[in-house]
């Protein structure tokens, strides 16, 4: 008898705290990956690095044009080399409770710096000679060079010092400034995270497969989900009652690479053929639901420093055929290419497309699906002909010499196809120490004209970002980057 | 008995059809038409199409020879090495024996598709190390079954007689006990061509069958379930494919048996 009062009342203390659970206001994001880690200064996958814009602040953030713009600081160039920035007054409190101060600007910046330290992002900051602080509020940055972009490197959160210089793990319990404060992250695909200025809470759920999310944000399981979804599957959802879909033009940059050494993607006429085979309007009209933008260049058009004038490469098949021929190709002697991509199925179903339109011109493609690492790991090592990646979240003009100046063949670099241009290289050179915006956008416009005339790359599209959410979730704001700073300001409306 | 028989020959027939000639009909299961793609099941395509606008029955035509090449050979393979170590084992016995059926005890102890899947993830995808694969893994049933056939027939007068008359090993086992033994290694062989079929879809919508674009069952299954929501015709037609070649196989080997288990009557055996 004892026995069985004791049952019900485990039961009955079960059933009050699934009835917590459910009644819980959570909102539940799904995500196709995981974050994997939370400590700014380490972090470099897309999920992680959308994740820590909500849990840390950072001096600059970016505009609509990707110009940089003051976030937690002013700032003032002394000189070239010579930087001040002036920590607001407000928005300064870490989640534990301490005030942010240059100390800690100066902590995090000097962490990254140190060599011991391994951090991913010091190749980016390593113009940085030195940091001084004046007071709490104010740090000097002098540099080793001149680059008038400088501001726009100081993106990465802030982490409180006196918890850095206890080795606080920040990777899985993450401490900012930021609008969001960490909850819990009791397992991989679940991170709780909750809105400081209301107490809402958010839950952050790994479900990887793209149909298992949307059906439970059909089920209400979830609330909303970014990306990551088949196009076909978008026009799915827009007829359903209760989910709302919107789409926001993307910037980031799908694109086609080749081997420069190799002796068949090494001449131009190859890569020309290629540009001119590829029918883009046709993907991104039936394969990709007209959920992306044709692109001509690494930056949109409305990048400040975008060139929206650039010629692109319609399809044009006899041009092609003629373009080949001319590089000593024809149907006794085709071109045979190898193109790697990865096992993602969209991108293998992309390549199947380019393949299948590479073989009306004659050239032979190959197509290999790999892993992620073994893709990424070949192209790093130059070990391919022909690849197709996307550059996600690039928003300042340093990218060209990391990918494009000839002293940055890897590991110095990006320069993965082996891309050698002098004229280029000079203009690189040039635009790095313009110091009037105008002529530094108008350079990086040249440049991009000439990388579309060289064709170390051919550029494919810009990917749509695309936010579907249940229809009582409402403020969502997208990013053309994807980030979820539209979290901040999305409120559930509770149905009567 | 037309459920026991006609129905199931009927379907093997067409599966082995289709693997045999379908590569002679005027199919194009690789050609790309983005206009249609997804396009639901109509007059024109009549399984409708694929991501790719594909045309699912060409594929599904092309992918029975797929899974009818992994099948005829894995029963080829797995049957002639099962039965060749489970002859010697069972007429030889003692520590061989011992021996080789503690080989069989660990195979068997492993799940096989879990096997499978590992060695085809080492050997790398394509249809030769698919079959190699399941073949590692088939083997020992042939072997177990071989070997207590022998164990049971090997005392039998003829065998003795055999051997009093200085018949050599190698021609009693061949002419003496396999022939008595092939009937049970037939049923086992048809209950095998079921399983490797799955295990060939299995194994293909993991991608360690065939590549892209060649078609099989299994990696159209695969390529269907992120459309499943828009376009279950891509995931029915292929599930619906095996489903009906592994029954069909599965009544067959059941009828099989039956009629060649001895304890059946004459009227029995004439169905």
């Amino acid at each position: 008898m004892i026995n069985l009062l004791r049952l019900l009342v485990l039961c009955g203390v079960t059933l009050l705290v699934a009835c917590e659970q459910a009644s819980e206001d959570v909102i539940r994001m799904g995500l196709a990956n995981a974050p994997v880690n939370l400590d700014p200064r380490f972090t470099t996958d897309a999920t992680s690095t959308r994740i820590n814009r909500l849990l840390y602040c950072r001096l600059v953030d970016f505009d609509s044009a990707n110009r940089p713009v003051p976030a937690l600081a002013q700032w003032q160039q002394l000189s070239p080399i010579h930087y001040r920035f002036i920590l607001n007054r407000e928005g300064r409190k870490f989640h534990h409770g301490a005030q942010l101060t240059a100390r800690d600007v100066k902590a995090t910046y000097d962490f990254i710096l140190d060599p011991d330290s391994a951090s991913p992002h010091r190749t980016a900051l390593n113009m940085i000679d030195r940091i001084e602080i004046q007071g709490d509020e104010q740090i000097d940055f002098f540099l080793t060079r001149v680059d008038p972009l400088f501001p726009a490197y100081l993106v990465i959160g802030i982490l409180p010092a006196d918890l850095m210089s206890k080795k606080h793990p920040f990777r899985d319990q993450p401490v900012g400034s930021g609008f969001f404060q960490f909850i819990a992250w009791p397992e991989e695909g679940r991170l709780r995270l909750k809105r400081r200025r209301d107490g809402q809470l958010f839950e952050f759920l790994k479900v990887s497969e793209a149909t298992v999310r949307i059906l439970k944000l059909l089920r209400g399981e979830v609330d909303l989900i970014q990306n990551d979804l088949p196009p076909e599957l978008l026009a799915y959802l827009k007829q359903k009652e209760r989910v709302q879909v919107e789409q926001t033009a993307g910037s980031n940059f799908s694109y086609l690479g080749f081997n420069l050494q190799d002796v068949d993607t090494g001449q131009l006429a190859v890569r020309q053929a290629v540009a001119y085979a590829i029918d883009r309007e046709a993907i991104i009209h039936y394969v990709m639901q007209d959920a992306a933008q044709q692109a001509q260049a690494i930056f949109p058009p409305s990048h400040w420093a975008g060139a929206g004038d650039l010629p692109p490469y319609d399809r044009d098949l006899k041009k092609a055929r003629v373009l080949l021929h001319a590089a000593g190709y024809d149907e006794q002697h085709p071109l045979r290419l190898v193109y790697k991509t990865s096992s993602d199925p969209f991108r293998v179903r992309l390549a199947t497309v380019i393949q299948s339109q590479l073989a009306e011109v004659g050239i032979e493609v190959d197509l290999r699906s790999y892993d992620w690492a073994t893709v990424y790991g070949d192209i790093k090592a130059g070990r391919f002909q022909m690849y197709s990646l996307a550059w996600v979240g690039v928003k300042t003009p340093d990218i060209f010499r990391y990918i494009f100046h000839s002293d940055s063949v890897p590991p110095n670099g990006a320069n993965r196809g082996r891309f050698k241009d002098a004229e280029v290289d000079r203009l690189i050179e040039q635009a790095e120490v313009a110091m009037d915006e105008g002529q530094q956008a108008m350079l990086y416009r040249q440049l991009q004209r000439r990388l579309l005339q060289t064709l170390p790359y051919v550029p494919l599209w810009y990917e749509n970002q695309v936010v579907v959410s249940r229809h009582n979730i409402q403020g969502y704001h997208l990013a053309s980057d994807g980030n979820y700073d539209g979290l901040n300001h999305i409120e559930r409306h509770i149905e009567q | 008995m037309m459920m026991r028989l006609y129905l199931p020959a009927g379907i093997i027939l067409l599966w082995c059809l289709m693997a045999l000639f379908g590569s002679f009909l005027p199919l194009e299961p690789n050609r790309i038409d983005l206009p249609h793609i997804l396009a639901a099941p109509g007059i024109e395509q009549w399984l409708g199409a694929d991501d790719l606008g594909r045309s699912v029955l060409d594929r599904l035509v092309m992918g029975a020879r797929t899974s009818f090449t992994v099948a005829l050979g894995v029963v080829c393979v797995a049957s002639l090495v099962g039965i060749l170590v489970g002859a010697f084992a069972g007429y030889v016995g003692g520590i061989v024996d011992l021996l080789l059926v503690r080989i069989i005890d660990v195979f068997l102890a492993f799940p096989g598709i879990l096997l499978a899947i590992a060695l085809a993830g080492v050997m790398g995808a394509g249809v030769d190390n698919v079959i190699i694969a399941l073949s590692v893994v088939g083997w020992v049933g042939y072997a177990r079954l071989t070997r207590a056939q022998v164990l049971s027939f090997k005392h039998r007068d003829h065998v003795t007689a055999a051997i009093a008359l200085s018949t050599g090993h190698v021609r009693i086992v061949m002419r003496h006990l396999l022939p008595l033994i092939a009937a049970p290694l037939i049923v086992e062989a048809t209950f095998g061509v079921a399983s490797i079929v799955i295990a060939e879809a299995g194994l293909s919508f993991l991608g360690l069958g065939v590549q892209p674009p060649e078609a099989s069952w299994g990696s159209m299954i695969r390529d269907g379930t992120r459309y499943m929501l828009v376009a279950p015709h891509m995931v029915l037609a292929p599930g619906v494919a095996i489903m009906l070649v592994v029954l069909a196989v599965n009544l067959l080997g059941d009828a099989l048996r039956d009629w060649l288990d001895v304890r059946n009557t004459t009227e029995q055996k004439s169905w």
